[in-house]
């Protein structure tokens, strides 16, 4: 009798051990997690509804009042919210036309080893991935400057050539976009190409399938699920694009180059600070990323997995 | 016969040497615009406004020179190394713990903590700029080392934690059962068959808080405001981004400003690729 009650206690002393062990594991993740991330994301919807400005939230001057969605009105009739919008666009467009295509041509060049030297092409090639997005802006902003190496390149093919304000300032910043993140689609297709038995291709070859028919019909269909994800993670990467223009141009001229997130950086940090339409715009972001995250999740039902 | 094998192998070798040209074509647009920079920042300025494409007729190291110095280099590089070791060391050890009781302890509330980790992986930062910098001022960290290292491990937490408890469900369960009936603690179950065994995924995870904690730019941008702090990045945009005129300086800079990581990249490239593809194809 007495021996299964130490016997219950033991049981029990051993699960609030484990319980409190669990705790203790995971709280410090947990806290610093929450407190970076989810607070944040949740304060700024509660913020955008009122007229907070900075300062003390509690016992300030001006008293924190409930305004509804006073800034958002304000934000969907400003001709720069959708300017920005427009630009973020353009980056998703680039992506999905520019770097995927050409991430995944490159990958199967080097995949299908129709070139030797593979490690060399794809170190190279990745190469401006790694490089801190600060420098990287600064460096085209100077190529590209009237007193820049660009005027003088072109001069070389077209010796008239005069610098003069460019109509659509936003093409250099896609075109560095472009030459910048073409590198990472190039490493997750190789990644993904590589999971591929290459005996199914072999095999093909051997019947005589031609390498247009065994990339049609044996490694798209088996990419599809990474070409979809691809395409999401252009939209989230436009989201993200703010060192680049930030340092390159600025958002200008006029506000032409901006994205939402420099826009969002202008509200806040440029002039008068103007915090609660800084945190409608911020509003704006995360309900687009969560809606790109069900759609990764709706993805990933109907493709199998992000493998 | 010997006619059309002799074609065939013509357009295999045309072929060939198309792709070869594609590719090198690529690779040349990729690395040029950084050897330009490299070469320019060999030139005075002068000679810049001069000789904008071409090699150095006068090589020097003038520009170096003065950036270094005038840039303060070795104190930004400094400050870069304590944010990046201290961000990746922390984030280490808490996402291997909190990993650690997702994957081996059965806990009800595992769902709902791993899910929000998981929202986290997608969830970009920048969108919450700017209550993050509210948030920082409210609790009397702006301008503080810690407000800076803080976010930069909370952000870092939702990839380890990913990876982390990924790797560690991979472990044997018997392993720490049997340590359990001997009656190990689970910290000492923790230190003793967890962590060396977590080695592979956590130099990934190493590789990849690295990188994105060097290159970071946005944050420490907006959470410091003070010389002391600042990182490298900050740092060269504020000396290279305002010599508009002084290309050989700004040269000098922003190449100072990218051999780290370029080194670091050379260094590790395979683990830098691998931690990349199963970063990006899972975030």
């Amino acid at each position: 009798m007495s021996k299964e009650v130490t016997k219950k206690n033991t049981l029990s002393s051993a699960i609030k051990e484990q319980k409190r062990s669990y705790w203790m594991l995971v709280l410090p993740a947990v806290v610093i997690y929450l407190s970076v991330m989810a607070f944040p994301t949740i304060f700024s919807i509660v913020l955008s509804m009122t007229n907070y400005n900075g300062g003390k939230i509690f016992g300030g001057r001006v008293p924190i009042e409930f305004v509804g969605m006073k800034w958002y009105k304000l934000l969907f009739v400003d001709e720069y919210f959708y300017l920005a919008l427009k630009n973020n666009m353009w980056i998703v467009l680039v992506s999905v036309l520019g770097q995927i295509p050409l991430g995944f041509f490159l990958a199967y060049v080097l995949y299908r080893g129709l070139v030797k030297k593979t490690d060399f092409f794809q170190t190279m090639i990745y190469l401006p991935c790694v490089i801190s997005t600060v420098v990287i802006g600064i460096l085209w902003k100077s190529f590209f400057s009237p007193n820049g190496a660009f005027p003088e390149l072109v001069r070389l093919v077209n010796p008239s050539f005069e610098y003069g304000v460019s109509n659509h300032p936003i093409l250099p910043v896609l075109f560095v976009i472009l030459w910048m993140y073409t590198g990472t689609y190039l490493i997750i297709f190789m990644a993904n190409l590589q999971k591929i038995d290459s005996s199914v291709i072999e095999a093909a070859r051997i019947d005589g399938a031609s390498e247009i028919q065994s990339l049609r019909y044996i490694i798209l269909p088996a990419l599809s699920g990474v070409i979809v994800v691809s395409c999401i993670l252009a939209i989230s990467g436009s989201l993200k694009s703010f060192d680049l223009i930030y340092v390159m141009t600025g958002g200008g001229p006029a506000n032409q180059t901006s994205v939402l997130s420099v826009y969002m950086f202008d509200k806040a940090f440029k002039g008068a600070p103007n915090y609660p339409l800084a945190n409608a715009i911020s509003t704006v972001m995360v309900t687009i990323s969560f809606l790109l995250i069900g759609l990764t999740k709706w993805a990933e039902s109907k493709f199998g997995g992000r493998e | 016969m010997a006619d059309i094998k002799d074609t065939k192998s013509t357009t295999a070798r045309i072929q060939t040497v198309l792709t070869y040209a594609v590719m090198i074509f690529f690779t040349l647009m990729a690395i040029y615009p950084l050897f330009w920079l490299l070469m320019n920042s060999f030139k005075t300025t002068t000679e810049f406004q001069l000789n904008k494409l071409g090699f150095p007729k006068a090589w020097t190291l003038i520009n170096y020179k003065d950036a270094w110095v005038r840039g303060k280099f070795p104190h930004l590089i400094i400050n870069s190394m304590i944010y990046t070791g201290v961000t990746t060391v922390v984030t280490l050890i808490f996402s291997f713990m909190a990993g650690f009781a997702f994957a081996k302890i059965p806990h009800k509330a595992t769902k709902l903590l791993f899910g929000s980790f998981i929202i986290g992986l997608l969830l970009t930062l920048q969108s919450i700029m700017v209550p993050l910098f509210l948030l920082i001022n409210w609790t009397g960290l702006y301008n503080t080392r810690l407000g800076v290292l803080i976010p930069y491990i909370g952000i870092a937490m939702p990839m380890g934690i990913y990876l982390g408890t990924d790797y560690i469900k991979s472990i044997p369960n018997a392993l720490i059962e049997s340590a359990r009936l001997d009656g190990a603690s689970y910290f000492r179950i923790f230190i003793s068959i967890i962590v060396p065994m977590a080695i592979p995924v956590g130099v990934t995870l190493a590789i990849l808080t690295v990188t994105g904690t060097w290159n970071e730019f946005m944050l420490i941008n907006i959470l410091t405001s003070s010389d002391a702090l600042k990182s490298l990045p900050v740092g060269v945009q504020k000396f290279a981004g305002a010599l508009s005129s002084d290309f050989g300086k700004q040269f000098a800079a922003l190449v100072i400003g990218l051999i780290p990581m370029l080194a670091f990249y050379l260094a590790f490239r395979k683990e830098i690729t691998k931690g990349v593809a199963a970063g990006a194809v899972k975030g």
